[in-house]
């Protein structure tokens, strides 16, 4: 062959191979130099691995520095993802050492599925002795991985547990809510009270650890560190002295009560500076730990909490105020000028309406009555007199709410009610939902009897008797029904309820404590508030909470004047007398005993103090602990006598008549 | 034997451009095989529970191998050793080579041929040595001999002699059948190791030298087309249609996996994932010898043999593999013309057959771990570490050189 053409065919062969190397360096080079940045970030997702240093949250302070909520670091078991060939073994392993239950691991393991070189956490606060069997086996339990956190820890155990609420694991649907905020799986956060009315605050900057990691995920070389950066404190208005009075007054109350054979379920009482609505003191009993909420609680440990009652903070529940409503009519009765203070009835023990008599709850009456000595005496009779024939319930309505009542006080913690205040609308419809509740269904069983019936009727004749047989029927429920129908209606004996604050009258002990203080300074209403500064953990303010005004009352101070005297001579010679004698301090007050259907009454007292110079006020309530004076009272003197630094403090249970 | 006028012949550029070859491949296994510490899992928990340096203030540990005495002694790990040892052993077989003239090859042609055909049929039977879902080596103790390295060479040799006999006679596709007969025997039994990489150079090689010896282009080309047309269509219709195809589950799966490998990010695809991205991450200059963490922290799979050249290409980066391109172009270069300056028609087949060879290698390895080509599996010649691909390459190198040394007529 000639030597040209094998020249020929080798040139086209040599073309071919610069073909190939020319495509072969076009792709290179697209990957290489145009592509770079996004391979290198594939490259990195394949072998660093940042893993979380939980910061600690916040830690909370009382007024006088005190803390309340630390952090101490507990164990936690994490593990990492392991693949599929090792999983199940080794959480079966785990599962048995902490005593979990094997499922439960691996619905958290599906959780984490999008995620997976971040460790689950299994369990917080792993004890010592567990901590070192799993140490024993670490060589069988690849990924399992030990780690020291920071977690809440209760230097008073169950102080103030209600406002401070407590710490858990967020929720899907708090994590949801917080998508942008960059929550994860497992992370804490604030569940209730102060916790989570401030978590954005409390909660730290968690730091991270970086880790290079092999193909098979094994940690290569930690590759540095982000130090976390702790929570803010919070510095409260509490002051830690006078809420473990409360709290250990309200136990003693309760228990005390229990003790003289009624309910007595629990208990709340509240201390706010009038001057400027600063918390000092909120207490509810029955209380608990909120150190257990940080190992998470079984389904059964959850239902006990629930059934003791310990779970609300009870400061914030509905409770009818009773005789504690009765300033609100004799300052509607002055400001409105229908009745001056010094006018007075003669009790015969019973109000008179048509032919129906409302007993006082002292037999007998109270002689000669004035406004003074009508709360000092908490004369049902007078208050029956002026709320029916001087006030109506739109008058009594209209001054509750110039109180606060039916309104939220806007203290920080979540979870408060309005309260109601009685309208005849809204007894109306209360009163409605709960007829059709009882007779819609009754009706709609007539008719879903005879409905098949009908329609296997064939003769007219019969048809007809049947016709009338559904309706006789269906009138006699009906007549049921309109026995009870009137009752939509806004009746006198509701005003008289409404009078001596029962009735449909539905209050928090907070609203009561923000009443009694706008009566005590002369009628300027404070917004409640628990957090004084938010400070950050180098001890630079953040945030200062200034005292809030809301608003004035908006009464003649005459009005008020004459309520402060009433409630002075409540302690003197009134009610509570007996609880106060001998009081260094000059208390003023009022006693309450809320009736409750087919319970013991609830116990209720409001009290302010000094007289002259009002500081504090307080509410306090036993749940169906009896009379409001000897049960609640109490619990007031001993916070007065904390306050005010009062030393031996006559420690008389008298016994209160109301 | 050795002629000073057969050294002065020599191509001392095709020589040097091995050399540097080899060199590069040399440290590019020294990284693709250096253990990182293998941890059990108390070490692991201790990096996990550990306070990190930097809690203390101190700076993170020091990047692996920041000093050269530790690279020294980093560098001659034992793969590196047994490689050099295949390069010196290779380094006489090729001295060997070269001392036959080319044209006594052909008298040993059926010798070749049988021997040819007898490994590797050594290989699909009993004796026969397994690893990772193919059969591919003989065991001889401590090496593992891998003949369908050889039958490349062994190949190229024979089918030359085949060609060069039938010079003039290759114009219609009757002509062509004995042709495909002679390759297609021992490429078969090759696919039934399955190793459908080594396969498709055969092909490579086949369609070159036919195409040089004078075959009529229009038929080879046609062939060549219509061939790959065929297998392509094949395998479309194996997937639409269900139809049965002689290939294993795994092939398939390398075939569905090059047309989207990112769609199996953790399954089948990972190879080529995982080999692009090392490329990709290395950038124009490279992460550095060591340093690629793609490489020394495993995710590259097979990382001294098949994807050797996702290393390069990780810890040099463009500037590194476009130098190794460089090299192998020149050096496919000198092969082309020692071919067109070849002494007969048999020179210039087995130089032909050497230049396909080795083209076909590059493009379907280069092509597999940049993700344009499916992953069949071939090392790198001259480049991936193993023993009977090395020899086989340079024997291959001493055959060009054998048809360089010997083009002068007169000479003889």
């Amino acid at each position: 062959m000639e030597r040209k053409i094998i020249e020929k065919k080798t040139r086209v062969l040599l073309y071919l191979i610069i073909f190939i190397f020319t495509v072969l360096i076009s792709r290179l080079a697209y990957m290489q130099l145009l592509e770079t940045e996004r391979f290198e970030t594939l490259a990195k997702q394949n072998h660093m691995r940042l893993n979380p240093i939980i910061a600690p949250r916040g830690e909370i302070y009382d007024r006088k520095g005190v803390k309340i909520v630390g952090n101490k670091p507990v164990y936690t078991v994490s593990l990492v993802y392991l693949g599929l060939k090792d999983t199940d073994r080794v959480v079966n392993r785990v599962a048995s050492i902490l005593g979990m239950d094997p499922k439960e691991i691996m619905k958290k393991l599906e959780e984490q599925q999008l995620r997976m070189y971040q460790p689950v956490r299994l369990a917080t606060d792993v004890p010592l002795e567990t901590i070192t069997v799993l140490e024993e086996q670490r060589l069988d339990l690849p990924g399992v991985v030990i780690d020291v956190e920071p977690v809440r820890s209760y230097p008073f155990k169950s102080m103030l547990s209600h406002v401070l609420g407590y710490v858990q694991e967020i929720k899907q649907e708090q994590l949801k809510r917080n998508q942008d905020k960059g929550y994860r799986l497992g992370d804490m956060y604030g569940q209730d009270g102060l916790e989570n009315a401030f978590e954005p605050y409390l909660r730290g900057q968690d730091g991270a650890r970086q880790v290079e990691v092999d193909a098979q995920a094994r940690p290569v070389r930690d590759l540095g560190i982000k130090e976390p950066v702790p929570g803010n404190n919070l510095v409260l208005t509490i002051d830690a002295e006078l809420q473990k009075t409360a709290e250990a007054s309200l136990e003693r109350q309760v228990l005390e009560m229990r003790k003289q054979g009624y309910e007595a379920r629990g208990g709340a009482t509240v201390m706010m500076d009038v001057r400027t609505g600063a918390i000092r003191a909120m207490a509810s009993y029955p209380t608990y730990e909120p150190s257990i909420w940080i190992k998470g609680l079984s389904q059964k440990q959850w239902e006990d909490l629930q059934k003791s009652g310990a779970l609300p903070n009870r400061v914030l529940q509905l409770y009818p105020p009773a005789s504690t409503f009765k300033m609100i009519l004799a300052i509607a009765g002055v400001d409105t000028g229908k009745v001056d203070p010094s006018w007075s009835i003669a009790d015969p023990g019973h109000y008179l309406f048509g032919n129906r008599a409302f007993n006082d709850w002292k037999p007998g009456g109270h002689g000669r009555v004035d406004m003074r000595k009508a709360i000092s005496e908490s004369c049902d009779t007078y208050f029956w007199y002026l709320g029916h024939r001087l006030l109506g319930v739109d008058l009594i309505g209209k001054y509750a709410r110039k109180f606060g009542f039916g309104e939220r006080t806007g203290i920080e913690i979540p979870g408060e009610p309005a309260g109601i205040v009685p309208t005849p609308e809204y007894k109306y419809k209360r009163n409605k939902a709960y007829l059709d509740a009882i007779y819609g269904p009754k009706f709609k069983a007539i008719e879903e009897k005879y409905k098949p019936l009908l329609a296997s009727a064939t003769d007219p004749a019969e048809r007809e008797k049947l016709e009338k047989a559904k309706q006789r029927e269906l009138r006699a429920v009906q007549n049921q029904y309109d026995q009870y129908k009137w009752d939509l209606d806004w009746q006198v004996y509701d005003t008289l309820n409404m009078s001596i604050g029962q009735g449909y009258n539905l209050y928090t002990p907070l609203q009561l404590v923000n009443y009694i203080a706008a009566i005590a300074n002369n009628g300027t209403r404070w917004k409640p508030y628990l957090v004084e500064k938010i400070v950050s953990p180098d001890g630079k303010v953040i945030k200062e909470f200034k005292p809030q005004k809301i608003g004035q009352v908006g009464v003649k101070p005459e009005a008020l004047q004459v309520a402060r005297e009433g409630m002075r001579m409540v302690t003197t010679v009134g009610t509570a007398a007996g609880i106060f004698s001998g009081f260094p301090v000059e208390v003023a007050g009022k006693t309450g005993t809320g009736e409750v259907f087919g319970h013991d009454n609830h116990a209720l007292f409001v009290a302010f103090a000094p007289y002259d110079k009002p500081e504090v006020a307080v509410a306090t309530v036993i749940d169906y602990g009896g009379h409001g004076g000897s049960a609640a009272g109490p619990v007031a003197r001993d916070l007065f006598a904390a306050y005010f630094g009062v030393q031996n403090v006559p420690q008389r249970t008298a016994y209160s008549p109301e | 034997m050795v002629d000073k006028r057969f050294l002065k012949n020599l191509d001392y550029t095709l020589l040097i451009a091995v050399f540097l070859i080899i060199c590069f491949s040399l440290v590019i296994i020294s990284s693709a095989t250096l253990v990182n510490s293998p941890m059990d899992f108390r070490q692991q928990q201790e990096i996990w529970n550990k306070d990190a340096p930097g809690l203390n203030g101190e700076a993170a540990s020091e990047p692996i191998g920041t000093s050269f005495l530790k690279y020294t002694k980093l560098f001659f790990s034992t793969f590196v050793k047994k490689q050099i040892f295949f390069v010196i052993l290779s380094l006489i077989i090729m001295a060997f080579i070269l001392s036959v003239p080319y044209e006594d090859f052909r008298r040993h042609r059926k010798t070749i041929y049988i021997l040819n055909i007898l490994l590797l049929l050594v290989v699909l039977s009993p004796l026969g040595h397994s690893a990772k879902g193919a059969t591919r080596w003989i065991n001889l103790g401590p090496f593992l001999l891998q003949p369908s390295e050889f039958a490349k060479i062994f190949i190229i040799v024979t089918f030359a002699d085949f060609l060069t006999r039938r010079e003039g006679k290759l114009n219609t596709f009757k002509d062509l059948i004995p042709c495909f007969i002679h390759v297609g025997v021992p490429m078969l039994l090759i696919l039934k190791q399955p190793d459908l990489g080594t396969s498709l150079v055969f092909i490579g090689i086949m369609f070159a030298m036919l195409y040089v010896a004078g075959a009529n282009p229009k038929l080879v080309a046609g062939l060549f087309v219509g061939g790959w047309a065929f297998a392509i269509g094949w395998v479309w219709a194996h997937f639409k249609f269900g139809l049965w195809i002689p290939l294993k589950e795994y092939q398939l799966d390398r075939l569905l996996v090059f047309i989207d490998p990112w769609k199996q990010w953790h399954g089948a695809g990972y190879h080529v994932v995982q080999s692009q991205i090392a490329i990709g991450s290395g950038g124009l200059e490279g992460k550095g010898i060591y340093n690629g963490s793609q490489n020394q922290l495993n995710f590259l799979p097979e990382q001294h043999t098949d994807f050797i050249f996702s290393v390069v290409g990780e810890e040099m980066g463009f500037i590194g593999v476009s130098a190794l391109l460089l090299l192998f172009f020149i050096l496919l270069y000198r092969g082309i013309r020692i071919a067109s300056q070849a002494r007969d028609l048999n020179g210039a087949l087995l130089s032909t057959g050497v230049v396909a060879m080795f083209a076909f290698h590059i493009l379907i390895n280069v092509g597999m771990v940049s993700g344009i080509m499916p992953v069949t599996g071939v090392p790198l010649p001259l480049f991936s570490y193993g023993g009977s691909s090395m020899m086989t390459n340079m024997i291959a190198i001493g055959v060009l050189l054998n048809v360089y040394m010997r083009r002068q007529k007169i000479l003889f």
